[in-house]
């Protein structure tokens, strides 16, 4: 299978795995030295170097790694954890990928993989339902036994979250 | 207390008089967590007339550095001028009422109207008109057209309040012995605070008061609330931790805290686990010995002023498998949208001279614990959504919900800080003092 098919197949696996709460599977994509972040987005003036801007460092709405990624986890199976217990109906839509030249690295060899990415998430039993659009940056590796997910920045379409928590992975 | 008086509907009234009978004996209706008229009397009674927390000085260190903050609906440019002074102005030119501020944040010598041009110096001064003498005439005088600063803007050691009441009271006088508490944190080390970058902003369904509460006096949740993190070993093992601590209200004020120690045979370092030399530094930045002794002894302290302004700062370990405890600090605005619905504003904090290693580390702990994806404070969230849907239902707003609490508790006279303190933290003390103040205040 081409490299292009098998990283398509790669979130399409992973956007299945989250959409059915399936975090233990999910953990299995991450690369032990995975850095998972969501930086804070602000409204900005249009700088001089042109394009979007607003996206802070500093402050982030989460900024992971492998432990605490497997923390979050962990709490979602204690059977006390709220904020997802009853767990949303969530459904991510990836779309737009763009996937980058492979480039070898000391830990293997990597590709910058682009996405659009918008989350459904409904509660309980009423007809209201937020959406949280986004801009995906990964890096995938190939590593023994697949590809894993080694890097992540989630450049969100929102400066005021439309939603009481994230609760969920992106 | 004064009856209810003019100035608000019969119905209104009615529902402030079931408040005001029930407060003493620890009842409070549903209804106040959802109502749209109440939330009109309180925009106008309480946050048209209270010191409201805009900014932090550090997030605006520089000259020509601002942030945008609110006070309801009002825009607020906080910015520091050439001349070092902090101010916030209202955030719409004088000619057609446009915003002349296009970001959250950043660095501006000026602001200019998008609309007509007018342009303001970063101290409010209307410096340039566009065809100012074939416009308005040679006698036009731009020194009274410059952007209105809010009617008083007042800082505590960095924390920045304004206040749309001209004749309020000072924050000095507004805030009264709470101060006490507030320097707790403020005044633990000589150089001060500053923020760990911008706020997180997001969007609860949920009343202002009922995440405030949560911060005020609401220790007794957390053993079901944040049950998972007991189970995964970050909060103590012992369920009722946050029970062993001092609740303290300032009469009058309607402002309270919480000051938690260790509970019984746990493991838990002083001074919330601050690294030695920040506890050395410590020991004479406090204005008094109380201070730092109490400071020592404290691994969980919280503070809520009145009316919607609470900071937290806990022990946690940046992760389940992190060998030791870092201590985190957030500040809180619970900012009202409207009935039934807030924004919440939520900064990380640290001290300005704390070690690298360490900033990183709270850094982390505040992210994974406390705000907008915080494993504490995301079950918080949920369940206040679900309180707030019930407070606007018709059988659910009636009932009287249960703040008795701690009614028969006895002031702690051995207590060293300022206050009616409780030695016990399970007791509802703060809550029905914050109501006190707040029916007051709608009252007059």
């Amino acid at each position: 299978m081409d490299r292009v098919q098998a990283l398509l197949n790669c979130l399409y696996k992973e956007a299945e795995l989250l959409d059915e709460g399936r975090y233990r599977e999910w953990l299995t994509l991450l690369a032990e030295d995975v850095r998972y972040r969501v930086p804070v987005r602000v409204t900005k003036e249009r700088g001089p170097e042109g394009g979007v801007s607003g996206v802070m460092g500093g402050m982030y709405h989460l900024d992971e790694d492998y432990t605490s990624l497997e923390m979050r986890v962990a709490r979602l199976e204690t059977g006390f954890a709220w904020a997802e217990d009853p767990p949303s109906r969530l459904r991510h839509f990836v779309t737009n990928v763009r996937i980058g030249e492979p480039r070898p690295t000391p830990k293997g060899e990597e590709t910058e993989v682009r996405s659009n990415l918008l989350i459904f998430r409904s509660r309980w039993d009423r007809p209201d339902h937020t959406f949280l659009s986004a801009e995906r940056r990964d890096v995938w590796r190939q590593e023994e036994g697949g590809w894993r997910l080694a890097g992540r920045t989630v450049i969100l379409d929102s400066a005021t979250l439309p939603t009481h928590n994230l609760a969920f992975f992106f | 207390m004064a009856r209810v008086k003019g100035g608000v509907s019969s119905r209104l009234g009615r529902m402030l008089e079931e408040l005001q009978e029930g407060i003493e004996d620890g009842l409070v209706p549903a209804w106040i967590f959802n109502d749209p008229e109440l939330f009109e009397l309180e925009k106008e009674k309480i946050f048209s007339r209270s010191w409201v927390y805009l900014a932090h000085e550090s997030e605006i260190p520089n000259p020509g550095d601002y942030v945008l903050r609110y006070v309801l609906n009002n825009p607020y440019i906080v910015v520091r001028g050439e001349d070092g002074v902090v101010r916030a102005l209202l955030d719409m030119c004088r000619h057609r009422g446009m915003r002349v501020c296009r970001a959250e944040l950043g660095n501006a010598s000026h602001f200019r109207c998008p609309f007509h041009g007018w342009t303001y110096r970063n101290d409010g001064r209307l410096i340039g008109v566009p065809a100012e003498r074939e416009a308005f005439g040679p006698g036009f005088n731009k020194a009274e057209w410059g952007l209105c600063p809010i009617p008083r803007l007042e800082v505590f050691d960095g924390m920045i309040f304004g206040n749309l009441d001209p004749e309020a009271p000072g924050l000095e006088e507004w805030l009264g012995e709470i101060r006490w508490y507030l320097e707790l944190v403020t005044k633990r080390s000589p150089a001060g605070l500053e923020v760990l970058g911008p706020p997180q902003r997001w969007v609860v369904h949920t009343d202002w008061k009922l995440a405030l509460e949560t911060f005020l006096s609401d220790s007794y949740h957390t053993l079901m609330t944040h049950r998972s993190l007991i189970e995964l070993g970050i909060a103590p093992k012992d369920a009722k931790y946050a029970m062993y601590g001092e609740q303290i209200h300032i009469p009058g004020k309607g402002h309270g805290s919480m000051v938690v120690g260790a509970p019984p045979g746990a493991k838990l370092p002083p001074f919330w686990g601050y690294p030695e030399e920040m506890l050395e530094r410590a020991r004479t930045s406090y204005p008094t010995r109380e201070q730092f002794e109490t400071a020592r002894e404290t691994r969980i302290l919280l503070v809520t002023l009145f009316p919607n302004f609470s900071f937290h700062n806990p022990i946690r370990k940046p992760d389940h498998k992190y060998q030791g405890t870092v201590p985190m600090l957030t500040f809180r605005v619970w900012h009202p949208l409207g009935p039934g619905r807030i924004e919440i504003f939520s900064w990380a904090l640290v001290e300005k001279d704390a070690p690298e290693w360490f900033k990183e580390k709270t850094r982390h702990s505040y992210l994974r614990f406390f705000g907008s994806s915080g494993t504490f404070e995301q079950d918080d969230t949920e369940i206040w959504s679900h309180v707030a849907h019930n407070a606007a239902t018709a059988q659910g707003r009636e009932l009287r919900l249960n703040y008795r609490m701690g009614l028969e508790l006895e002031p702690d006279p051995n207590w060293p800080g300022p206050g009616v303190a409780y030695g016990l933290n399970f007791t509802d003390a703060n809550m029905r003092n914050f109501h006190r103040r707040y029916l007051e205040m709608l009252l007059s």
